[in-house]
């Protein structure tokens, strides 16, 4: 009987080798789609969907070091922004020209600064000779393409705080009765630690939206040497430092990340500039409010100081080739404020995650920067401190050479920490971050290369100076002006 | 939320796993197949290999990235299929007896 049973096809084992078979291929399969999902998943896009930061993930913790990862190398002096910073300078450089173009008819800090720098010079001149008027006849026959992006950036920056009128010693104090000609300096309460309090500042900054938060020492070379306009200061006294900006609490929030990628035309800074700026201007208030003195400063419209030095102090990054900072959460993609205060903190230590070992081999900005304004040589001494030093003229240069929004942002866009928080980049950020040795940064950095392409930096530039209008990655859906609207 | 960033996501896989590797161990001893430590490592290594391709082009189309998933897609995926290849030779071997 036994050896009349029909053997059966598929015996038990078959099934097993069949079961473990087809488990293969959905398992990889599964693997396949879980990946397209980190890979499309907004939450992956850290700081922005919850803006708090708790969707941060990074060890911040284990890469603290005592002192900030910069070199002091020799005396030390204070930015001059009436010459030194590009947006202080140029205005005044066109409007003196304007009258009288000649070196002799523009004030004395800008003589000698010409003097010094006459590669600036020239640079200027080609931004108002050449480049702007190129930039104005582009606008009318290419400028609509951009119409949403620049809506948006225009949505983003409707809504200003007042500017400072007054000077430190009276603006950045709290009064009572304001306004009724009964005003009274607030009395400090008592605080019972300065780590209680920072911890405090820390989660209201984080309350009121704020993805980045560190607080340092300030550091007086980080003060400009003379106020800019706006700030309840003459801009042509020098800017003594008032003895109550002891502190500096940072805050910094990212750009939207798809049209961040779309540079240099799509995205803009004035959507993280301005919510940075309203958290530094609540901030301040909330600390006037306990008593203390608290004064913002907010980049990119009303400020006294440099924040990227800031920002290494307070342990919240280290400095970039492209000269900005790049912090492991968002990379350098954030806009930062700062509020100076003298409420007593205990100060963040400073973090070193391989930002500049990586920076070294990589050169990736630099290679992509339309303008040349990023080197691909060493640090060098700039006012006492080595650092990897930007060529802002050359790079304010081309943000009159591009259309769509103001600015480039190209260096954010294209760098290797500039990715999302999925599981694919966070292994990579941590391992760069990790390697002691410095081998995975050569070996991420050409994988950067091979996998994330960018167009010829020549394309960048507007048709008339040569190029195509290209941007880095396409824009997102919402800010394809073609798909939206009739033009006739 | 998608099933595929779940915690079930991850459930599912795990029984997979096992169902994958209940199945490589029928095969192996239907055909005589001793399988040793290395060679069991051989296996997760190169499942890995492959898991890690099929998510890493994936990520990049979910990222927007096409030119990535392409060159990854190629990079990563002719390596799976040589060591894939060399690994089955090696896991084929049998003794010879005398």
């Amino acid at each position: 009987m036994e050896q009349n049973k029909p053997k059966t096809k598929f015996s038990r084992r078959s099934f097993l080798k069949a079961t473990g078979a087809t488990s293969a291929v959905l398992g990889l399969s599964g693997l396949g789609f879980f990946g397209y999902e980190a890979g499309r998943d907004p939450a992956s896009y850290t700081g922005w969907k919850t803006f708090e930061g708790g969707d941060q993930t990074f060890p911040r913790h284990r890469f603290t070091v005592n002192e900030p990862p910069y070199e002091k190398v020799g005396p030390t002096r204070r930015v001059d922004p009436r010459s030194e910073i590009v947006f202080s300078r140029l205005p005044t450089f066109v409007r003196y020209w304007r009258q009288d173009p000649r070196i002799e008819s523009l004030p004395e800090h800008l003589q000698k600064y010409y003097q010094e720098h006459p590669e600036d010079l020239e640079l200027d001149l080609e931004n108002i000779k050449v480049l702007r008027p190129k930039l104005m006849a582009d606008q009318e026959k290419y400028g609509r393409t951009f119409l949403l992006a620049e809506a948006w950036s225009e949505a983003m920056a409707a809504v200003v705080p007042p500017r400072i009128t007054e000077p430190p010693e009276k603006a950045d104090f709290p009064y009572v009765g304001w306004g009724r000609g009964q005003e009274k300096l607030r009395r400090p309460y008592k605080l019972k630690s300065p780590a209680k309090t920072s911890r405090l500042i820390k989660k209201i900054a984080h309350e009121l939206g704020a993805t980045l938060v560190g607080i340092a020492r300030l550091n007086p070379d980080w003060v400009f040497q003379y106020p800019i306009p706006g700030r309840g200061l003459d801009p042509n006294q020098p800017l003594e430092i008032p003895s109550h900006w002891e502190y500096a609490i940072v805050v910094g929030t990212p750009m939207s990340w798809d049209p961040m990628y779309a540079n240099p035309n799509y995205g803009t800074s004035e959507d993280a500039y301005s919510i940075s700026r309203i958290i530094a201007y609540r901030l301040a208030a909330f600390i006037k409010y306990l008593g203390y003195a608290a004064r913002p400063h907010t980049p990119g419209y009303s400020y006294d100081l440099m924040v990227p030095p800031i920002m290494i102090d307070a342990g919240l990054g280290e400095q970039a080739r492209s000269s900005i900072v790049i912090t492991p959460e968002l990379g350098p993609n954030f806009r930062a404020a700062v509020v100076t205060t003298n409420i007593p903190l205990k100060p963040d230590k400073p973090i070193k995650f391989g930002v500049e070992s990586f920076c070294k081999t990589c050169k990736i900005c630099a290679e992509q920067c339309p303008s040349g304004a990023i080197t691909k040589g060493d640090k060098v001494v700039v006012r006492g401190y080595r650092k990897w030093q930007l060529h802002a003229a050359k790079c304010y240069n081309f943000w009159n050479s591009n259309l769509g929004n103001m600015g480039c942002r190209l260096c954010i866009a294209v760098c290797p920490y500039t990715r999302k928080a999925n599981w694919l980049h966070r292994a990579a950020l941590n391992l760069s971050s990790n390697d002691p040795t410095g081998l995975s940064h050569d070996a991420l950095t050409q994988l950067q290369k091979i996998f994330y392409p960018g167009p010829n930096p020549q394309d960048y530039y507007i048709p008339s100076l040569g190029g195509k209008n290209a941007s880095y990655r396409r824009p997102p859906w919402w800010l394809r002006t073609e798909d939206f609207i009739e033009f006739e | 939320m998608s099933i595929f960033n779940s915690g079930f996501f991850w459930f599912i896989e795990g029984i997979l796993t096992c169902l994958v590797i209940l199945g490589i161990k029928t095969w192996a001893e239907d055909r005589g197949i001793k399988l040793t430590w290395w060679k069991w490592l051989l296996i997760l290594l190169w499942f890995s290999l492959a898991g890690f391709t099929l998510a890493f082009v994936g990520t990049s189309l979910g990222e927007n990235e096409p030119i990535a998933a392409l060159r990854g897609g190629v990079l990563f995926g002719v390596l799976t299929i040589i060591l894939g290849v060399a690994c089955w030779r090696l896991l084929s071997l049998k003794k010879k007896k005398n």
